[in-house]
Formats: structure tokens, C-alpha cells, sequence
């Protein structure tokens, strides 16, 4: 029983201490505004979300995302997510697959 | 054409979350896109027929209609029930040629900017800082637009200078649907545009000190402010220290905003006798027995290249937040035991108190940066004659100890504006604000309202002169509340505002705010107008 708990403990500290998220942001840039009930930091920011799986092949390289949803085609911020649900999907799948969590903000078209 | 996207909504809410209020539309208008070929002039002025196009639909249907920046003030004031327009897309940006000017005019045109209404504070501080110049102030942030700053007296601690709209010396206005409905106004003491300039913008020059001065800070009810030429001035550096001073000294100096002979003894530096560009005094209010009080100094100085190298770069690498979890753990806390707020205060003043003696040296958009926190915040601001300061502190801290509310106290000072409704109407004016966190009214601690009533109340009963930051908390129906702060200064608003809007447009762009402050109310008799 006590070595169950301890393991359940353990299970929680991997949970909490695995999911973080790591923001980039540009300091002289105006970002993309918009009006919605956002909380917290980003607050007033127009912020674009990508979240998918996927699947990498043995015979591609690294792959990379296009991200179509910025007019004025520069960005802001970056923050990438981890999640042991992602660390776990990758393992589990001999890096074969991936979560990718991604949040975003453009730089607000004719600001600059 | 510019298109506009109209949402259907059942409610909004200000940055700040201090609603929800009520609304039916919510109307987002964007630009004729760059690949369209259309020159500035082409597509400004195809937001300003579609900026009529919306009025118009709003008149037919008997709705209000107001527009709307970045929804930074903490008051109703942005807000109307029927059709609030997003103008944050609209931002287009116009330089100034030697040409353009005006004959008599005393300005110099490299100075002259035309911003469209949704141009942000950052984004203009850039877009100047490319060109070597930079806006005169600016408030503590930098996420406003130009239009809302000025319809509100958005300002800093800028004693010499003053608040933003104070460096505007044109304005756009579009008070109706039809073509003569867009106006230019600027002041007749003091023309900056040619003629034939502003008939780029289809506008009808209005040149008179009296309108300009009224529809300055306008409340968002003189119409759309589309566009506004500001006056910007050459780089320059702010040089920021933040110490403790002895408490007596620091409100001597508040009371006087006399730096002759005052020396901040500010390492690495000589600011002996010189009159800094920005005095804040920092006060917590439940510590009496604190002997002194931090207060930021910043000192203007000539604009070098290589300041990062000198001092470091003034935008940290990596910003530091303070958990928004904890802070509405300690709310409920508050809410439950009033009595706790001044120790949480004390426990958070490292937090929310800036941090003391460090020299940061930086552009003014580098120094008012982004803000880090951008929660449920409120906040009460009060302007009084800067030799009032004290006093009025004294008077509305005790009141707070009394009715204790998580916020600390700050006070600024900004220069006369000739604004007519402008709350920096004294030669001199403090600000003192109370800044905090929101709190629950259903738990033991005293009402929002309530607090902003009572302290309404005690500066009436101690017969202090004072004025309400447009954008702030307040019980804004508090009964007789802006004659008593601005007597006949609001006649002369109104006269203007009936001179150029129409009574169905006059209707149109109120709001609650307007109607709970009486000034949405128009001047009836041949007295009135008279006066």
C-alpha cells in the first residue's frame, strides 16, 4: 500500500513537473489586439492556437509548420507547451509521433 | 472598400474585467488591404465612408453607437449597450511634409505625425522611433490607442509636460453620415495644416481654441475621432531611479514641485536642483508607521546611441510575473477578514512596489513598457491642485484604513491641460490613485461603489477642489459630481458638442456613462447657450 502511494505521489510530481510552456516574445514589436475575455497575460492579444499530432517519417528530416494567419507576416510571441501526455506519446511511439502545442501572436499588420 | 465583420454579442467586457456590461453588435472594421494598390489617403478615407455607412445604420435602427480602442479604462465610459466599433485595424500613419503646413504656422513639420484613430501608444513609439523622434509622454503602459487616450486624459507623471492629448494639435472628426459630418479642427491660436492638405482627407477645417479645446478630451461622444496629429519632438533618454525617501520630504516636494536645491543623491549621477520629467511617490496605505516612502525620480537626458552599453538593456531578458492564483487566493482571504489586507499588503509590497535603487535608462517606450499584470483590476484617481497633495492623501488613506480595500496608493503630477473637460485643470495636478486588485462585494469588505462614494464625500466635506480620471472607478452618479468639478467648463462642452453634432447624433454616440453624468443631457435654453 504504502509503496502504491508513493508511486501515485511520484506520478503526480512527473505530471506537474513535465507540463510547462516556454513564451517567446519580440520587445519592439506591436502585437495583433483583439477584443475578447482573455484573462491573465495575454489579455488583449489576438492569440492563434496550434495543436496537433504528428507523425514523423524515417525518411524526412525535420519538419517545420507554415503558419498562414499573419497578414502583416511577422511574429510576436511564441510559447510552446509541454505536457507528459506529449512526452509519454512520443516515447511510446519511438518518436514516430508528436504532440505539438503551440500558441502565437502576430505582429499587428501596417504597425511597423 | 474597408469591410467591417458584425458580430451579434450578448456582452463585453474592459481589459480589466470591470463589467460584463450588456451588448447587441460588436462591429470590427479593416482596412482596404495593402495589395489593393489604394494609396494611404484612398484607404483612409474608404474607412471614414465606411465609418459613416455604420452610423448610419445605427441612426435608422435608433441605436447608440460608440467606438472603441483597447478597453483600458476601468469606467463604463467605452462602453454602449447597442453597437460598440473595434477600431484597433485602423491604423494607418501619415508624415508631415514642409508643404502641408499651414502659412502661419509655428510648428516645425518633421514633428507632425497623422494617426489613424486605432494606432496604438507602442506602435507609434516605434514607428517615430525609426524617424528619431518619440512621443512627448505617455501613460504607465502602452497598449492604448491614440483616440481613446485623448477622448479619456490618459497620462503619466510628466510634471512639465502634461497628459497625451496635451501634444495633439489636430483632429479628425467624423460626427455624422454625411460628407460635411467630417471635420478637421485644430486651433486657431495655433494651425498646423494647410488647407489644401486636409482636403486629403475629404475633411471641412474647422480652425477655433474653443472647439478644439471641448471635443479634446471628448469622451468618445463628440463623434468618431478617425484621425490625430500629434506633435512628436526629437529621442530622448529617460534616466529612472526608484529610492526611499523620508516621508515629509517626499510629500514637501509633492506639495511644492520645487527641485531647486533638492538633491536625490542618485549614484553614478548629478541631478542636484534639476527638476525631474517624472516624480511618483509610491504609498502603502495601511503602514503608518513607515518612515519613508519609495519614489521614483526620472530625469530626462540627451539621447546617445550607445546607452545599453552604459546601463544595460532597460527591457528585461526575462520578465518576472507574480502568480495571478495567489494574488485572488489572497483576495478571498481579504474578502473573508478585511482585517488581513494590510498584512497581505505588506507580504505582496515586494511585488507591486517597483524595485528600489537600480538605474534604468532607456526611450520613454522603453521605461512605460508593456504591463505585466492585466487582471482583474480596479482602480480610483483623483486630481487635485498639487499643493493639495498631502492633504488629500491624508485624508483618503485614513478613510481606507478605515474601510480597508487591497490597493495601494500612488500620486503623480501632470501640467495644466487646455482641455476643457480635462481632470488636469489645476496649474498643477496630483493624481493620487488608490491601484488594486477587484474584490467580491458579497463578503465582509466595503463596496466598490461605496469606498469611491465615501471618498467623493470626504473631499467634498474637506472642501478640496478636485477633478475624476474619465477612465477610473468612481460612483460617476454621484449626484451634482461634474459641475461640482468642472462648474461652467461643462456648458461650454456642451455648447460645442451641440454646435456640431445634431441631436439625433448627439443621442447616437452617448452612452450610460454620459447619461449617469448628466452630460449626455443637451443645453436647452438661449441662457445655457449664452453661457
Amino acid at each position: 500500500m504504502r509503496v502504491l502511494r508513493i508511486f501515485l505521489y511520484l506520478c503526480i510530481v512527473l505530471t506537474i513537473s513535465s507540463c510547462y510552456s516556454v513564451r517567446f516574445q519580440v520587445s519592439n514589436g506591436q502585437w495583433e489586439s483583439a477584443d475578447t475575455e482573455i484573462d491573465g497575460s495575454y489579455a488583449g492579444y489576438n492569440v492563434h492556437t496550434l495543436d496537433t499530432i504528428v507523425t514523423i517519417k524515417s525518411t524526412t528530416g525535420k519538419d517545420y509548420f507554415n503558419i498562414y494567419d499573419c497578414p502583416s507576416g511577422a511574429l510576436h510571441t511564441v510559447e510552446y507547451k509541454n505536457s507528459l501526455g506529449s512526452i509519454l506519446l512520443n516515447c511510446i511511439t519511438f518518436g514516430r509521433k508528436k504532440k505539438v502545442k503551440i500558441k502565437y501572436v502576430c505582429i499587428k499588420e501596417n504597425s511597423m | 472598400m474597408a469591410t467591417t465583420k458584425i458580430d451579434k454579442r450578448m456582452r463585453w467586457d474592459t481589459l480589466h474585467k470591470n463589467g460584463p456590461f450588456p451588448l447587441k453588435f460588436f462591429l470590427t472594421t479593416k482596412l482596404e488591404k495593402n495589395s489593393s494598390g489604394l494609396t494611404g489617403f484612398e484607404k483612409y478615407n474608404n474607412a471614414a465612408l465606411e465609418i459613416q455607412k455604420l452610423i448610419q445604420q445605427a441612426a435608422d435602427k435608433n441605436e447608440r453607437f460608440r467606438a472603441i480602442g483597447s478597453k483600458w479604462s476601468m469606467s463604463s465610459i467605452a462602453h454602449c449597450k447597442d453597437r460598440l466599433h473595434y477600431n484597433s485595424f485602423m491604423n494607418l500613419k501619415f508624415s508631415i511634409f514642409e508643404g502641408e503646413m499651414h502659412e502661419d504656422s509655428t510648428y516645425d513639420h518633421s514633428n507632425l505625425f497623422w494617426f489613424q484613430c486605432g494606432n496604438q501608444i507602442k506602435e507609434i513609439s516605434l514607428f517615430l522611433e525609426r524617424r528619431g523622434k518619440s512621443l512627448k509622454t505617455s501613460g504607465a503602459s502602452n497598449g492604448q490607442t491614440i483616440a481613446g487616450c485623448i477622448s479619456t486624459g490618459v497620462h503619466g507623471s510628466t510634471i512639465d509636460m502634461g497628459s497625451v492629448q496635451d501634444y495633439v494639435v489636430g483632429l479628425n472628426l467624423i460626427v455624422g453620415p454625411k460628407p460635411e459630418d467630417i471635420l478637421y479642427i485644430e486651433r486657431k491660436s495655433k494651425p498646423a495644416l494647410r488647407d489644401t492638405y486636409t482636403q486629403n482627407f475629404n475633411s471641412r477645417v474647422i480652425r477655433d481654441d474653443e472647439i478644439f479645446n471641448a471635443v479634446l478630451v471628448g469622451l468618445g461622444s463628440m463623434g468618431v475621432i478617425h484621425g490625430v496629429v500629434i506633435e512628436a519632438e526629437n529621442l530622448f533618454l529617460l534616466h529612472r531611479y526608484v529610492k526611499k525617501i523620508e516621508k515629509a520630504k517626499a510629500l514637501q516636494l509633492a506639495d511644492r514641485l520645487d527641485f531647486n536645491t533638492y538633491d536625490p543623491k542618485i549614484p553614478g549621477s548629478n541631478f542636484k536642483g534639476v527638476r525631474p520629467f517624472h516624480y511618483k511617490i509610491f504609498i502603502n496605505p495601511y503602514n503608518t508607521n513607515e518612515k519613508e516612502y519609495a519614489v521614483e525620480f526620472i530625469y530626462k537626458i540627451k539621447y546617445y546611441e550607445n546607452y545599453k552599453k552604459d546601463f544595460g538593456n532597460p527591457i528585461p531578458f526575462q520578465k518576472e510575473f507574480v502568480y495571478l492564483d495567489l494574488i485572488y487566493l489572497f483576495i478571498k482571504i481579504t474578502e473573508r477578514f478585511p482585517k488581513s489586507i494590510p498584512k497581505l499588503i505588506n507580504l505582496l509590497k515586494s511585488s507591486i512596489l517597483p524595485k528600489e535603487e537600480k538605474t534604468t535608462v532607456g526611450k520613454l517606450s522603453e521605461i512605460f513598457w508593456d504591463t505585466g499584470y492585466q487582471g482583474r483590476a480596479f482602480a480610483c484617481s483623483f486630481g487635485v491642485d498639487h499643493k493639495h497633495s498631502s492633504k488629500t492623501l491624508e485624508v483618503l488613506t485614513e478613510l481606507t484604513r478605515k474601510h480597508p480595500v487591497p490597493g495601494i496608493f500612488a500620486m503623480r503630477f501632470i501640467k495644466q491641460s487646455e482641455a476643457t473637460l480635462a481632470f488636469s485643470k489645476f496649474p498643477f495636478t496630483c493624481m493620487i490613485e488608490i491601484d488594486g486588485i477587484q474584490w467580491s462585494d458579497k463578503e465582509k469588505l466595503i463596496s466598490l461603489k461605496e469606498y469611491s462614494t465615501k471618498m467623493i464625500q470626504v473631499l467634498k466635506d474637506t472642501n478640496i477642489p478636485f477633478t475624476i480620471h474619465w477612465g477610473k472607478n468612481a460612483n460617476w452618479g454621484f449626484h451634482g459630481l461634474v459641475e461640482h468639478m468642472y462648474g461652467d467648463k461643462v456648458k461650454k462642452w456642451k455648447k460645442v458638442r451641440s454646435s456640431l453634432l445634431s441631436t439625433q447624433m448627439q443621442d447616437l454616440f452617448s452612452n450610460e456613462f454620459l447619461d449617469s453624468t448628466k452630460l449626455s443631457k443637451p443645453l436647452i435654453s438661449d441662457e445655457d447657450l449664452i453661457a
